[in-house]
């Protein structure tokens, strides 16, 4: 019997036909490549180096903090400025993401066999975004975890810590929805990293002069993160401000979507 | 008739940025037929196979494979086709065989062991089983086509789509291409387009040709190759000729004698209105004269490139 004869052809239809393979494809240039270690390594030093060398500076050997000053400091720290570095480093991950697949070719090839575009799309979120959420926010957050009790001698309260890391990884997948959307629209990664960058940095910048802009994009979750992981109540508007954000991540997506079915390759 | 249609155009255009790339395009490709897409480079033939896969939108007109609607029914087209780009690009980080798992499971559910299966047969068909898990980054440009052809042909599909298949290749990857053409003619309807003219005349059985994005002839290569001019027969002579070129004049079913001199001899290029008839009769009355020898006497056969030539240069004179 030949191979053909046993095989099951496939007639699935629908808005996602294609996205089971996407997502394995993408998933294996994560994991089945170097590109998983090299985050690992990168994000592992970037962020858990920097807090052990704040956490020996600061910790009880310099004396200058209580342990539970020292640990909000911390948290402060592996939210504030981790999360800065792991939100430029989201942008960059995925700013070729799209830009490159239409340069290089390789979209067109795909997208010449039965697979919808919001399939090649939202497979690129879901991994990327899964696969840079366990690299660069779960396994260094275990590592932060740890590493706090050797500085500060306590932990984190458990349940505000989770949610504080759940806010974080929020703001990525804000930037990461928000860098594919501009991936639909720019054909270099020039513009796409330096206006997904640039929102980024506005957002640290611009609130000084006006802060209304606050609660209406997407910038306050790093410090409502790190006010959650710190066992602070949160302020009022907290939730709304949470709400918009994910709405922004979802505008992102549609928008995204809508460009990415209107590109011809 | 309509049953037999593998492609059908209808006033297909598309317009880039205000610049007709393909001007309204009737085209019909029929089944089981080798389709060769001619035209010089910007004809507008790499848009039309574009369209088809819904790669690109239509400007206006429309298009089906299969009956399918190539814009509402993109998936269902895309499944009986198989394409390989004008310069196909891959993963690089993937392997041959993952390539052609990656591509088999657009098309197939399962089993696994069915899938890998098929792949290996692809493997083995386009003779890369021996480097079948090397990264694609090392491949050569022959490798990398023939990893095109074999993830074109995956899905055994009923419909192979080949931009310009043979043109980064050398004589025997051209040579091997257009074997597996061939091959493919008895269960699938290729389409492909090139530069290549003495390909086409090879493998082809239907030609049209496309310039500056308008089709300037599209018809089954026996038909384009006879010529425009009717039935031509040549014939090579040696000696006076004078005599039996005035009887052949005579005769009421030659239209035409257009004689080219070449040193010794010349060839009569006669122009007949009844085939039967000068079939039967024009090597007989010019063999009555003795003082002429025939060398060579046949139904004039164009080249296609004589023809693709004459009509892109009239087309191109007349605009």
């Amino acid at each position: 019997m030949s191979a053909s004869a046993a095989l099951e052809i496939s007639t699935r239809h629908g808005w996602l036909v294609g996205f089971g393979n996407m997502v394995a494809k993408e998933y294996a240039s994560w994991w089945r490549t170097r590109r998983a270690v090299v985050h690992l390594l990168l994000w592992l030093f970037v962020i858990n180096a920097f807090i052990l060398l704040i956490g020996l500076d600061e910790g009880p050997a310099g004396g200058r903090n209580s342990p539970l000053e020292l640990l909000e400091e911390l948290i402060e720290i592996f939210i504030r400025v981790g999360g800065l570095f792991a939100t430029i480093g989201i942008v960059v991950a995925t700013q070729s993401t799209v830009v490159s697949e239409r340069q290089l070719g390789t979209a067109e090839w795909v997208l010449s066999k039965p697979v919808s575009r919001p399939a090649f799309l939202l497979s690129k979120f879901v991994v990327n975004g899964a696969s840079f959420i366990w690299l660069a926010v779960a396994v260094p957050a275990t590592v932060f975890y740890l590493q706090t009790l050797l500085h500060a001698y306590v932990q984190p309260a458990l349940l505000p810590f989770l949610a504080g890391m759940l806010l974080h990884i929020q703001h990525l997948l804000f930037y990461l929805a928000f860098t594919l959307m501009l991936g639909t629209f720019f054909h270099g990664r020039g513009a796409v990293s330096g206006i997904a960058i640039g929102f980024l940095f506005g957002g640290l910048i611009l609130p000084s002069f006006f802060p209304w802009m606050t609660g209406w994009l997407p910038w306050a979750l790093p410090s409502l993160a790190a006010m959650a992981a710190q066992q602070q109540p949160l302020p009022a508007g907290s939730v709304i401000a949470i709400i918009i954000s994910l709405l922004w991540t979802l505008l992102c997506i549609l928008v995204a979507l809508w460009r990415f079915e209107r590109e011809e390759f | 008739m309509l049953d037999d249609l593998v492609i059908r155009t209808e006033q297909l255009s598309k317009t880039f940025n205000g610049v007709a790339a393909l001007k309204p395009l009737d085209l019909e490709v029929r089944r089981n037929s080798i389709f060769g897409f001619l035209g010089p480079n910007g004809a507008g033939k790499t848009t039309t196979i574009k369209l088809i896969l819904g790669l690109v939108r239509p400007t206006s007109g429309s298009a089906s494979v299969f009956g399918h609607d190539i814009v509402g029914d993109t998936i269902d087209v895309r499944r009986r086709i198989g394409y390989l780009p004008q310069e196909p690009h891959y993963y690089e980080y993937m392997t041959a065989r993952e390539t052609l798992r990656f591509t088999a499971r657009f098309f197939y559910t399962g089993p696994a062991a069915a899938i890998e299966a098929r792949v290996n047969e692809i493997l083995e068909l386009v003779g890369l089983a021996d480097r079948a898990d090397r990264p694609i980054k090392g491949f050569s440009a022959g490798e990398r086509q023939r990893l095109g052809i074999g993830q074109a042909q995956v899905n055994t599909p009923d419909l192979l789509i080949l931009d310009e298949p043979a043109a980064s290749l050398d004589p025997m990857g051209r040579r091997d291409v257009l074997e597996i053409m061939d091959k493919l003619r008895e269960r699938s309807t290729v389409f492909y387009s090139t530069h290549i003219l003495d390909d086409v005349q090879r493998v082809s059985d239907t030609v049209a040709i496309l310039n500056r994005g308008e089709l300037v002839a599209q018809a089954p290569i026996d038909e384009l190759l006879a010529g425009s001019g009717g039935t031509v027969y040549a014939i090579e002579v040696k000696g006076d000729a004078s005599q039996a070129r005035a009887r052949i004049s005579g005769e009421p079913w030659v239209r035409d004698i257009h004689i080219v001199p070449d040193s010794d001899r010349a060839e009569w290029q006669v122009s007949v209105t009844d085939a039967e008839a000068a079939e039967a009769h024009l090597l007989r009355l010019v063999l009555a004269d003795e003082h002429i020898t025939v060398t060579r006497f046949g139904r004039k056969r164009y080249n296609l490139e004589e023809v693709f030539l004459e009509l892109i240069e009239g087309d191109d004179r007349v605009r």
